[in-house]
């Protein structure tokens, strides 16, 4: 039906959008690898051999500090997704399946956090963190990460779970199962595919956190990736080998993750998890 | 196995009343089957049974013991459910072994009795698969053999058979049936499904509106129903009811200006009464109630003339082969004596004499 | 068995439990969940709320001020101009994302929802790139990309004969900001893209055909049936945008610093919430007054949601298909 110019014009926008998407991902990415000289006069040129030069890359895997900031992120990452999900999937659990007083309050009480950011209580946060004797600490940000990750995460799995079949509960509690191994048998087992998209929407915003890293833990070795990156970019700002490199670094492992979850992602969208 | 006995149970939510006095008794080794209408509360007095729902006031006995506080899983029933509810991460041995572990049962004593509800219901073949692998009918077998291996007194099936296709459900009522004699076993099964009900049960419990209506064998029900809504609910086409006249000594009720005999005597009350008859009782004759033929369905075998009766009620009559009849033709329809059932004001049957 | 007294009514709703075993089950499963929310979350937004009624004297003691923390904010001028230039910078950051960004994105979503495209996931999984960096990443980038040093982007112009539009934009004052915003959209112009591309394919393809069967072309179609079907996902990303505009820090914190300068031609809400708070080389950091930004900013949230909640979704029919 569609007649071929038209196609032609929706890949022609489609494609258009696609290169202005990634061109300054690709350049950053090409030139990294590339002498000075080459960065500069011919900025649009692939590495080849003859412009090839990894010094940036020795420059920031030198300072050794970036792989210590690497596994602070990856702390960080995994802890806020793992007491996201656990504490997130219980409480949805009792919300939808357990009736008692303060159900309806305590649901829209924790839905609060979806809208209002969490940032506008930094001034409270950095107190209460250093009465608690955090600063500095991973902990810190894993505890506000899980605070800031739970609301949107009770949300989905609420959804999730109010279409597992009411029969496998009950079955469940035929068999002689208590409450508790309900939960952690059946409900668990079962809201992988959702934890997997909450855990998706989760890793992002916490591994690209500027603010909280910035106000929690800015120094003694517990930056993340992301602050250390902009930290390293601030020193070396003039070398443009090395600020190539840094950028590179963390460009290229979150692409990855990326591709690797988009599949997941997009399915998660169209479950309708988000409305 | 044991008999189930329920004692003046109640049950409501809120201020909605969904089972009002309900008082049945399941005797050891029956095929108790509910049926009624969707919201009658069959559903919920079966999971009132399995403990699912908390009831408001009543008792619930199993082999003599009160279970009515008791948890689903000390009752010693098992249930088979609407939707089977295999756990879906888990392949069937598991799924029919998992509430065993739970229980603490012996390794080898798990497997003996999964073997044995493998070797009854043929699932073999299917041990290492998951539910998402089998088709409706092996899912089917499946949840019945996790209610096997729990060796319950009671079984209780919610509308096991409503979402398998008309021909899988033939098949399956028939192993269903087969199973009960082999097992032995108490069985009470919820359907909304009278043919499933006729077939099935040594005992039919018709429900209407959190009460229950009758309780009788099956063609008891169906020959003698004890009131005007089991009368309409038992048999297929529903039965014909119109409103007629009986006369002061009971013998005869006059409908549409024609006069039909009965034998209730004069201890009924005379005046309005419900006739009923149904549909394969009747006949297309010289003699009977008038009526206009309004629709004329051919089936092959059997026939149906719906007809209108001059006050405008429908009369379905049943009849063999090609009716041969016009849209619009005058019509008498005459009731097969013997065959005419009488209630009166209240819906409640008018006993013969 | 029958002169067993009636039982209590059940009380909670699982038979065989204990009224102390079932409190016990909630306490267990919502505990976690509500004491890290509460502590981290909810305690802190309302803690700062109460201290910005709070004036810190000189001995270091806080005591109550009513609302003089927010009639300073408001007309002092030391505290007055900055702020109303940081709100006045941040509707304008906003109206940009509105106007260039949603659609775009619904641009985007629309090409990439027609029945048989090709390439279709390789699109939507390359455009939306940029959206899963690092803004940090994202700022740096760009500087480069527009630095004069580097001379990428008038390398690019000229290519087109354009060069002469070359300017140093993020280092001027007019135009420092919009340059920001841009690159804001272009970041994040996935999110509005993927949202409403979800949204367009749970509209079932009946619909579509009975559109076509009524005549209309695939136009007319896209504006009089999947549009109006949209209308609830295209409210949710205008008050996404609004929150996330009025709670943007990072980008311009990256790319020109807590100063958001030259000039504080680039300063928000956020940046000015941070340099009051943190202070800077200009000034101490204020834990009132970075209060009282920060509950200004929650007003401002609050009544976007607030026009979202009872005016937008009231307005907009929602469909179940």
């Amino acid at each position: 039906m569609r007649k071929p110019v038209s196609a032609f014009a929706v890949h022609g926008i489609l494609a258009l959008y696609t290169a202005l998407a990634l061109f300054p991902i690709v350049l950053v990415i090409m030139n990294s690898f590339k002498a000075k000289r080459a960065i500069f006069n011919t900025p649009l040129q692939p590495p080849m051999p003859w412009n090839f030069d990894p010094i940036g890359y020795v420059k920031v895997f030198g300072d050794s500090a970036i792989s210590t900031y690497y596994m602070n992120s990856i702390t960080v990452t995994v802890g806020t997704i793992f007491f996201t999900l656990l504490f997130g999937a219980m409480a949805a659990w009792a919300l939808t399946e357990y009736k008692f007083r303060w159900n309806t309050a305590l649901a829209i009480f924790l839905s609060i956090g979806i809208m209002v950011p969490i940032r506008l209580g930094s001034v409270s946060i950095i107190q209460l963190v250093s009465e608690l004797n955090l600063i500095n600490t991973l902990t810190a940000l894993i505890l506000v990460y899980v605070a800031q990750n739970l609301p949107l995460a009770v949300f989905i799995l609420s959804e999730f779970i109010q279409q597992i079949p009411k029969d496998l509960r009950e079955a469940g509690r035929c068999d002689g199962l208590s409450e508790y191994n309900i939960f952690f048998f059946i409900i668990l087992p079962l809201l992988r595919p959702a934890m997997a998209t909450v855990a998706v929407f989760t890793m992002i915003p916490v591994w690209n956190d500027l603010w909280f890293p910035l106000l929690l833990a800015p120094t003694g070795g517990k930056q993340t990736i992301t602050l250390g990156v902009q930290q390293f970019l601030g020193q070396y700002i003039t070398d443009w080998n090395a600020v190539l490199a840094a950028l590179s670094t963390a460009i290229v492992p979150v692409l990855v993750l990326y591709v690797i979850f988009s599949r997941q992602m997009i399915r998660g969208l169209t479950s309708g998890a988000v409305k | 196995m044991a008999e189930v006995t329920i004692e003046k149970l109640h049950k409501s939510y809120g201020t909605v009343e969904v089972l009002r006095d309900i008082n049945l008794t399941v005797s050891d080794g029956s095929f108790v089957v509910l049926v009624g209408p969707s919201g009658c509360g069959k559903s919920t007095l079966l999971r009132s049974v399995a403990g699912l729902e908390p009831i408001s006031s009543g008792h619930i006995t199993i082999g003599g013991r009160d279970v009515s506080a008791l948890a689903p899983a000390q009752r010693d029933i098992a249930m088979v459910f609407q939707s089977y509810a295999l756990y879906p991460h888990m392949n069937v041995e598991n799924n029919m072994a998992f509430g065993l572990k739970f229980a603490g049962t012996p390794k080898d004593e798990i497997a003996r009795r999964v073997g044995e509800a493998t070797r009854i219901l043929q699932l073999e073949p299917l041990l290492k698969r998951r539910p998402k692998e089998l088709s409706g009918g092996q899912r089917q077998r499946v949840a019945i053999g996790r209610a096997i291996v729990r060796q319950p007194k009671v079984f209780l099936f919610d509308e096991p058979l409503s979402n398998l296709d008309a021909a899988l459900r033939i098949n399956t009522r028939v192993e269903i049936a087969k199973l009960h004699k082999l097992l032995k076993a108490t069985i009470i099964y919820v359907t909304h499904d009278q043919v499933e009900a006729m077939t099935l049960a040594d005992k039919i419990v018709v429900m209407n509106q959190g009460r229950v209506e009758q309780v009788g064998k099956p063609l008891e029900l169906y020959y003698r129903p004890a009131n005007l809504f089991v009368a309409r609910f038992i048999g297929s086409p529903a039965m014909n009811t119109l409103t007629a006249e009986l006369s002061r000594d009971g013998r005869s009720v006059s409908v549409g200006g024609v006069g039909l005999p009965v034998t209730v005597g004069a201890a009924a009350a005379p005046g309005a009464v419900t006739l009923g008859f149904r549909p394969e009782h009747c006949s297309i004759g010289k003699a009977g109630v008038p009526a206009k033929v309004d629709i004329v369905e051919r089936l092959g075998e059997t026939g149906y003339v719906h007809c209108r009766a001059a006050d405008g009620t429908m009369i379905l009559v049943e009849v063999k082969g090609d009716p041969e009849l016009e849209q619009g033709a005058d019509v008498r329809v005459a009731p097969a004596a013997g065959h005419l059932h009488l209630f009166d004001g209240t819906g409640a049957r008018i006993p013969e004499a | 068995m029958e002169t067993a007294p009636p039982r209590p009514a059940q009380t909670t709703g699982i038979v065989g439990m204990s009224s102390a075993a079932y409190a016990r089950v909630l306490v267990f499963f919502l505990a976690p969940a509500v004491l890290v929310y509460t502590l981290f979350s909810v305690y802190p937004l309302v803690d700062t709320i109460v201290s910005s009624f709070y004036d810190k004297q000189n001995d270091g003691s806080y005591v109550y001020a009513g609302l003089r923390n927010f009639s300073t904010l408001l007309s002092d001028p030391t505290w007055s101009k900055p702020f109303w230039n940081a709100f006045w910078n941040n509707v304008k950051f906003f109206l940009i994302h509105m106007l260039v960004q949603n659609p775009i994105g619904l641009l985007l979503a629309a090409l990439l929802s027609l029945p048989v495209l090709r390439f279709r996931t390789a699109y939507r999984t390359l455009i939306f790139m940029p959206t899963m960096l690092s803004v940090v990443i994202i700022g740096f980038t760009w500087q480069l990309i527009l630095s004069p040093l580097w001379g990428i982007a008038k390398m690019f112009l000229q290519t087109f004969g354009l060069g002469f539009l070359f300017g140093p934009w993020l280092g001027e004052e007019s135009t420092a900001l919009i340059t920001i915003s841009l690159i804001s959209v272009w970041q994040f112009v996935g999110i509005p893209m993927i949202l409403i591309y979800t949204a367009l394919l749970a509209i079932p393809d009946e619909l579509i055909d009975a559109a076509t069967v009524d005549g209309l072309n695939q136009f007319q179609a896209f504006v009089h049936v999947k549009l109006p079907l949209i209308g609830p996902t295209i409210g949710l990303v205008s008050v996404l945008t609004f929150v996330n505009n009025f709670n943007a820090f990072d980008l311009i914190y990256a790319m020109k610093g807590a100063l958001a300068g030259p000039n504080f031609s680039a300063d928000i809400m956020g940046t000015l919430f941070y340099r009051v708070f943190f202070g800077n080389q200009l000034q101490l950091g204020d834990v009132s007054m970075g209060a009282t930004i920060a509950t200004m900013m929650f007003l401002i949230i609050l009544c976007g949601l607030m026009v979202y909640l009872f005016v937008v979704q009231r307005r907009i029919q929602r469909y179940s298909f």
